[in-house]
């Protein structure tokens, strides 16, 4: 019997850390530009003591102002997805749900389009109205996916598929009529771009991603319990209730920063938390952090891969995850029918 | 079986008086509870009065037909609602008036289990029986362990322990389950239909561990059941219940009575009183002799 | 280990969390602060320039831009804006292009950066460019936007209508310092444009609709330069709309019998041919396609450039047959 403990929790995070600066390393010397690791360590040790001037324009720009913006995206995109679908998986008691396959990126992503379409150069109302877009359809699929009061794993993926297919078409509708408006493009809502850095500072939303995730995390061990049933919990002494509105949000509110920074990313929020429970076990007090840094890790690579593949033309990174997540989906799945 | 050693035998219905007020764990004091489907609609359901007690080293069945109330009592005992007349107490608290937590550390509820859907290993699902003993985010400290080792040892799963929940046979899984109750150092054990799924020897084997974990280690046990022979074998109460009402609680002796038994349940019943004083319940036929009731 | 040490250690593992986590942002305050100073200036120049001085100019969608006085190195995001720098003879500075840039061929042959919806930033910076164009028929704002915020000059065209596109290409010469150039392309174009305007004087338009796109069917709005072009070549859309790149459906072009179908493309795009149409369900019950009146224009016609006159000479040609035939020898 060997219980959770900080220390443990501490080891694997060292661990998918330094997982993560591996990649980050490996994504800054890969690019259209060509750059040794030398150039790239030494830039980056230049700007971290402060010499910027000591560093050539180029590299300058290039790790500056182009990778490491694309790279800090990438890892509140990928770590915000991540953790919303662990905690979904909880709630909802499915392994198949999704911030994607429920409906709710493409939610929030018509939550973006429509602020666009509203309130175009108002700060932050992208992101305000993602967030409200997300939590309007997991309140809407939470409700559809119901059979005689009770929470049905198939109708809820039903009501999922659903909900995803109808607000895309929404949002086809919306960009076919309203073609003389700058609202991005459906490659970009619909399947995902970390190119163009958001309007809004990148520290920013990483504060909230990190307060978001901190807030599902004081659920972990309720989540834990809820995993073996709502009504045994309840037994036990949790408040699900108040776990719910806490989750719910907590996923709305990372959805709908992911999307609207870089449109509907699929399969990281449900194939990360699998891979980190095979890994790692399914205590969310462990899963939570792994499942950050994991939903981090798969997106820079990811990204990495979609700017290099058939450089210097890029993929958009949604179709990178689905050609890479689809597979591993596959796999994972016949896994557990044996 | 043993015999006990407290009065309640020969006790009169509803109750001893008599024993010392320290060892009653449970008292229901002509608790009730009603609902309805509508707000305002009559009362679809209503439950009760019931008065009964129990006390430390005691099992309790709680009998009747289907819809009789037996899972709304349950419930009531639990504290998951309030009783509209009369008031039920655990201890010298009313569960309904508990925090959750705190309803927890005294009682432990047992319903049918859902699904696990994630893999989970038999003493991680035993500890968490151990969360209403901490603050909100907790990690587990030795003492957790200790209590949660000591639950699997006291219904003989210690060798489970790091087995995966999902391979579990039926009975070992029903084994690890009243674990995890355990571990919650409950002074009340409310098990609702516990027998349901298991064959012969399983049922008489949970309520022979019943009856061993309430005399060695002083529980207060609480079964809602259809199985009539069995209660009476293990159980030192019944409370009876038809329609809503309490028809009658008392010893099993007490309560089987023919005409009692079959108003209740509707059907042709005999009562048999075997040696050493427990009665059983048969079948009849239409002889009129007695056949086995299973 | 005692309660007493948790708390310790999950700050612990809470710091390295954050630690790691807020390492790239941070670098990235550093890099920004420092950046912000040089943010207007064409930062990613070459090295050894003869004079820094750069003017702030107003492209056409009404940025600003800091454009330095000697452009030696050229970017263009877009086909057309390729096409217009090789017209005005100023190839030899173009140091990059997009993939799909191929007018003319000599095009292809210019180190690339991407597509140009979806260009590689570092492409584009790695060719350390003066100055790159972009042109919003094509090109995303996103694009420009990020450019500028890496501070690279970008100048926008913004086409639509033939009389802008020819204003643009003289500001745009006027810009690169070859104003001359510019000045003697842009009067030739406008000439032969005279032209054809004399020559279909009198004549009624043509009642044409031009399907960019057969299946689904899609068509151009008025504020188009396509839409322009083709009234220059005698020809009005027979569709009403507001939009720019209307969806429609072939009910109403049934109702609308056009005189004419026109069909746009080069010789590598599938065009259906008279043949195909005539085999097809409606589109063969349409009166052009039983009279035969289906003209075809080369790909130039979806490019602002200066090729679009070309196409225009061609299918006002195609349209109105009877008022070239004694004007061929002042066409050109």
């Amino acid at each position: 019997m060997q219980p959770m403990t900080p220390r443990r929790i501490a080891g694997v995070c060292a661990i998918l850390g330094g997982a993560l600066f591996v990649a980050m390393v490996v994504s800054l010397r890969l690019g259209a530009y060509p750059m040794s690791v030398t150039s790239v360590v030494t830039t980056l040790y230049h700007g971290a003591i402060g010499q910027m001037d000591r560093i050539p324009s180029d590299f300058r720009l290039v790790i500056f102002g182009i990778r490491l913006p694309r790279i800090a995206m990438g890892i509140v995109v990928g770590a915000s997805l991540a953790v919303a679908g662990a905690g979904f998986q909880s709630l909802l008691r499915n392994p198949l749900a999704d911030p994607y396959v429920l409906g709710v990126s493409t939610g929030a992503a018509l939550g973006a389009i429509i602020s666009l379409i509203v309130a175009p150069h108002v700060p932050l109302a992208m992101q305000i109205a993602a967030f409200a877009g997300a939590a309007a359809t997991i309140a809407a699929v939470y409700f559809l996916g119901r059979r005689g009061g009770q929470l049905d794993s198939a109708t809820l993926l039903l009501a999922g598929i659903i909900s995803a297919s109808f607000l895309s078409a929404v949002i086809m509708f919306l960009m076919t009529t309203l073609s003389g408006r700058d609202l991005r493009g459906m490659a970009f809502w619909l399947m995902g771009d970390l190119a163009t850095p958001p309007q809004i500072s990148i520290s920013f939303l990483f504060v909230v991603m990190i307060a978001a995730v901190g807030a599902i995390y004081t659920t972990a061990s309720d989540l834990n319990l809820i995993l073996t049933g709502e009504q045994e919990a309840r037994h036990l002494g949790v408040n699900v209730a108040r776990v719910k509105i806490v989750v719910y949000l907590s996923a709305s509110l990372l959805t709908g920063l992911a999307v609207s920074v870089s449109g509907a990313i699929g399969y990281v929020g449900l194939l990360v938390p699998h891979v980190m429970r095979m890994m790692f076990g399914s205590d969310y007090r462990v899963l939570i952090p792994a499942s950050a840094f994991g939903g981090a890790i798969a997106i820079v690579l990811a990204d990495t891969l979609a700017r290099t593949v058939v450089a210097p033309t890029e993929l958009p990174v949604g179709a990178m995850t689905a050609i890479v997540g689809a597979p591993v989906f596959i796999y994972l799945l016949r896994r557990r029918v044996r | 079986m043993n015999a006990h050693s407290t009065p309640v035998e020969n006790a009169p219905r509803g109750g001893n008086p008599a024993a010392p007020a320290s060892d009653v764990r449970l008292t229901v004091e002509q608790a009730s509870y009603a609902y309805s489907v509508t707000d305002r609609g009559a009362p679809k359901f209503a439950l009760g009065p019931v008065t009964f007690e129990a006390r430390r080293r005691e099992i309790v069945a709680i009998l009747g037909p289907n819809a009789s109330g037996k899972s709304t009592l349950l419930k009531l005992l639990a504290g998951l609602c309030k009783p509209l007349s009369g008031f039920v107490r655990v201890g010298d608290k009313e569960p309904s008036q508990l925090d959750p937590r705190e309803r927890a550390q005294r009682i432990a509820l047992v319903q049918q289990e859902s699904a696990l859907i994630f893999p989970l290993r038999v003493w991680e699902y035993v500890l968490q029986g151990r969360y209403p003993y901490g603050r909100r985010l907790r990690f587990e400290s030795d003492e957790d362990c200790l209590m949660a080792e000591n639950a699997l040892s006291q219904v003989s799963a210690s060798e489970l322990r790091d087995r995966w929940m999902e391979q579990l046979s039926g009975g070992e899984k029903q084994r690890v389950i009243l674990a995890r109750a355990l571990a919650q150092q409950p002074s009340l054990l409310l098990l609702d239909e516990p027998t349901q799924h298991l064959d012969i020897g399983g049922k008489v084997e949970l309520l022979r561990r019943l009856r061993r974990l309430v005399d060695e280690n002083r529980y207060t046990v609480v079964v809602v059941t259809h199985e009539l022979n069995l209660a009476a074998e293990f159980s030192d109460r019944i409370v009876l219940l038809h329609r809503g009402k309490c028809e009658i609680t008392g010893t099993p002796r007490e309560v089987y009575h023919r005409d009692i038994l079959e108003e209740v349940f509707n059907a042709p019943l005999d009562v048999e009183i075997r040696p050493g004083g427990k009665p059983r319940v048969l079948l009849r036929d239409a002889n009129g002799r007695g056949e086995r009731a299973e | 280990m005692s309660r007493r040490f948790h708390a310790r250690q999950i700050s612990f593992g809470t710091l390295m969390l954050a630690a790691i986590l807020f390492a790239p942002p941070a670098l990235l305050g550093r890099a920004a602060t420092a950046e912000s100073v040089r943010m207007t200036q064409v930062s990613a120049a070459a090295p050894a320039h003869s004079s820094r001085d750069s003017r702030i100019v107003v492209d056409e969608t009404g940025r600003r831009v800091a454009v330095p006085a000697d452009v030696r190195r050229i970017v263009s995001l877009a086909p057309n804006l390729t096409e217009t720098i090789y017209a005005l003879g100023a190839e030899s500075r173009l140091a990059g292009d997009t993939d799909y840039c191929d007018v003319p061929p000599d095009a292809r042959a210019k180190p690339h950066v991407g597509s140009p919806t979806s260009p590689s930033l570092e492409a584009i910076v790695g060719l350390k460019p003066d100055l790159v164009l972009a042109s919003t028929s094509i090109n995303r704002r996103e694009t420009v936007d990020a450019l500028e915020h890496l501070g690279v000059a970008v100048y926008s065209t913004d086409p639509h209508t033939i009389d802008g596109l020819l204003a643009g290409i003289e500001h745009l010469a006027g810009i690169l310092g070859i104003a001359q150039q510019g000045n003697e392309l842009v009067t030739s174009l406008q000439a032969r444009l005279a032209t054809i305007q004399t020559a279909l004087a009198g004549q009624p338009h043509c009642r044409v609709l031009f399907v960019v796109w057969d299946d689904p069917l899609i068509s151009i709005g008025p504020h188009t330069f396509i839409a322009d072009a083709l009234r220059r070549a005698g020809a009005e859309s027979v569709v009403e709309t507001t939009q720019d790149w209307p969806h429609v459906s072939l009910e109403s072009i049934v109702h609308f019998q056009p005189d004419y179908l026109i069909f746009a493309g080069d010789h590598g795009d599938e065009i259906p041919q008279l043949s195909d149409l005539r085999a097809r369900p409606v589109w063969r019950d349409l009166n052009a396609v039983k009279q035969g009146n289906v003209a075809l224009m080369s790909g130039e016609v979806d490019r602002p450039s200066p090729g679009l006159i070309d196409a225009i000479e061609n299918l006002a040609k195609q349209l109105h047959p009877s008022a070239f035939a004694h004007s061929a020898g002042s066409a050109r």
